[in-house]
């Protein structure tokens, strides 16, 4: 089929991305040059911008202000998400319980919570996590249900026969083999935890990514807003493809998936 | 006896929504939350009926739908239109899988000061960002269904003399429309929730708009309303799409 030596193929596989990130900073480069407005400055003056914002540390509080609440939920996301997802993807009277409710929840803009869980917990980390914690939960319950379901049986009923207690059972047989399922729904998770962290710092803005975007937007610097659309945009990218790379050598084993599951993480 | 089991069927599929709600109403009746603060799904309710006949609500609400469906129509019509050829051409894996590696997981709200910069704050940058959005999944799901077509269709189509462009419509677009009105289920929930969250960061008009204009005014009451309209809007169409592809794709 394919007649590429397989590290040519590699190659490729790892330019390709750095090629389209470097035409499409070319073609602003090229619109903003036959436009000429301050609306949209070149990427001459936004580049050097953006590493001095990273260089300088300037950037760095809210920086790390988006990445602790964004951890932190997702943190607590996987510790309710994935047990949840893996009981009632064994168990039909938990299922009818949980289903409905992420259907329900499911088309609600999360982030638009905001304004409401502010009044209960003040306008603080915690309205923030916990909105983060409610949106990676459910991919996270929803993959993990999906994959705990496709467990061989075969599996199940021979840690029944050596007398594997249920909870053993879980940890040892369902968990590891709904693992590739879990992970998917782990990288949907972070992609939208990323964007509903930034998003709620736009809708109340205190510190964080979103936040500075904002402000940089309402002071007129707009050279600086793009500098910092570059970061986030950059940012993004760097944690999908980490996660990524970290998933393919947790689940080697399994076949790769592809399709439209990568769809959900915009 | 028939309507006694569908009834029985739909009780199961939605008590614990029912037990949710019974128990939200309940705390704030008998006072353990602040109607203040949590108005109890009842008053919501009734709130809703009333904005029905509110010109000023159904103006934000036209606003919001005429950007969420024109957003939608773009990013669906384009994204399967590019997927479905890209699937045909050898620029698809060349061009449009490195494309869609680097923007498909950034956080695309973070353009959307762009877009105001660049489009104003009218309806065309908010347009413009749900179509960013919403044609991802649609592109990606009509891009991996046509390819999965067996290969062995289109040369025999092919062979048979089917033009090229026969072959895309003819064959791998009714081929990918199961993978496609998936794409399409995710576009629209990505969609609603992306207009509203624009109308909320950059409040102009429009639903987004009306909850921001009630959390100033801490009418927690007609902030819920915006919410439940737009998660409805989006439950709605998405049953829709499931029902259309129930009956189109029985095969």
């Amino acid at each position: 089929m394919n007649t590429m030596p397989r590290y040519v193929a590699n190659l490729r596989q790892a330019l390709a991305p750095i090629a389209v990130a470097a035409g499409l900073l070319l073609l602003w480069q090229g619109a903003a040059l036959l436009v000429r407005t301050s609306y949209l400055p070149p990427m001459t003056d936004i580049l050097p911008l953006a590493v001095n914002l990273v260089a300088s540390r300037e950037i760095f509080p809210d920086l790390f202000a988006t990445l602790a609440r964004l951890f932190v939920g997702l943190s607590i996301g996987l510790a309710i998400g994935i047990p949840l997802g893996l009981v009632s993807g064994r168990n039909r009277a938990v299922e009818d319980f949980v289903a409905p409710l992420l259907g329900m929840l499911y088309p609600v803009p999360k982030a638009a919570l905001m304004p409401i869980v502010m009044l209960w917990f003040g306008a603080g980390d915690l309205s923030k996590v916990l909105i983060i914690v409610l949106t990676v939960s459910l991919p996270l319950v929803y993959h993990a249900q999906q994959g705990a379901r496709a467990v061989d049986e075969k599996l199940i009923w021979s840690a029944q026969a050596i007398g594997c207690s249920p909870l053993r059972r879980l940890m040892l047989v369902i968990l590891p083999a709904s693992l590739p399922e879990i992970l998917i729904g782990a990288r949907v998770a972070m992609v939208i935890g990323v964007i509903v962290t930034i998003t709620s710092e736009m809708i109340v803005r205190q510190s964080g990514l979103g936040n500075y975007l904002f402000t940089a937007l309402d002071m007129g610097q707009y050279a600086l807003t793009y500098a910092v659309i570059l970061i986030v945009a950059a940012l993004g990218f760097a944690l999908d493809w980490a996660f990524e790379r970290i998933r393919r050598q947790l689940t080697l084993w399994a076949p790769d998936r592809q399709g439209v599951d990568i769809a959900v993480t915009s | 006896m028939t309507m006694a089991l569908a009834m029985v069927a739909v009780l199961k599929r939605s008590y614990s929504i029912l037990l949710l709600l019974a128990a939200w109403e309940a705390a704030t009746r008998l006072g353990y939350a602040p109607a203040a603060l949590l108005p109890a799904p009842s008053v919501v309710l009734l709130a809703m009926a009333r904005d029905a006949t509110n010109a000023h609500f159904l103006g934000d609400l036209s606003v919001t739908m005429f950007r969420l469906f024109s957003g939608l129509a773009i990013a669906i019509s384009l994204g399967v239109a590019l997927g479905v050829s890209a699937a045909q051409s050898r620029l698809g894996p060349m061009l449009l899988e490195p494309l869609v590696r680097v923007l498909s997981p950034l956080p695309k709200i973070v353009f959307f000061p762009a877009f105001l910069l660049l489009f104003g704050f009218g309806s065309f940058s908010r347009v413009v960002l749900v179509v960013i959005d919403a044609i991802f999944p649609a592109l990606l799901a009509a891009y991996y269904g046509a390819r999965a077509v067996d290969e062995k269709l289109i040369w025999s189509a092919r062979a048979a003399g089917m033009s090229p462009t026969a072959c895309i419509f003819r064959i791998a677009l009714p081929a990918a429309l199961p993978s496609i009105l998936t794409g399409v289920r995710i576009a629209i929930v990505i969609g609603c929730v992306v207009v509203f969250l624009s109308e909320m960061v950059a409040p102009e008009d429009g639903l987004g708009d009306a909850m921001i204009r009630a959390a100033r005014s801490f009418d927690t009451v007609q902030m819920f309303v915006p919410l439940v309209v737009i998660s409805l809007v989006g439950f709605l169409l998405d049953f829709a799409v499931v029902r259309i592809r129930n009956t189109m794709v029985n095969w």
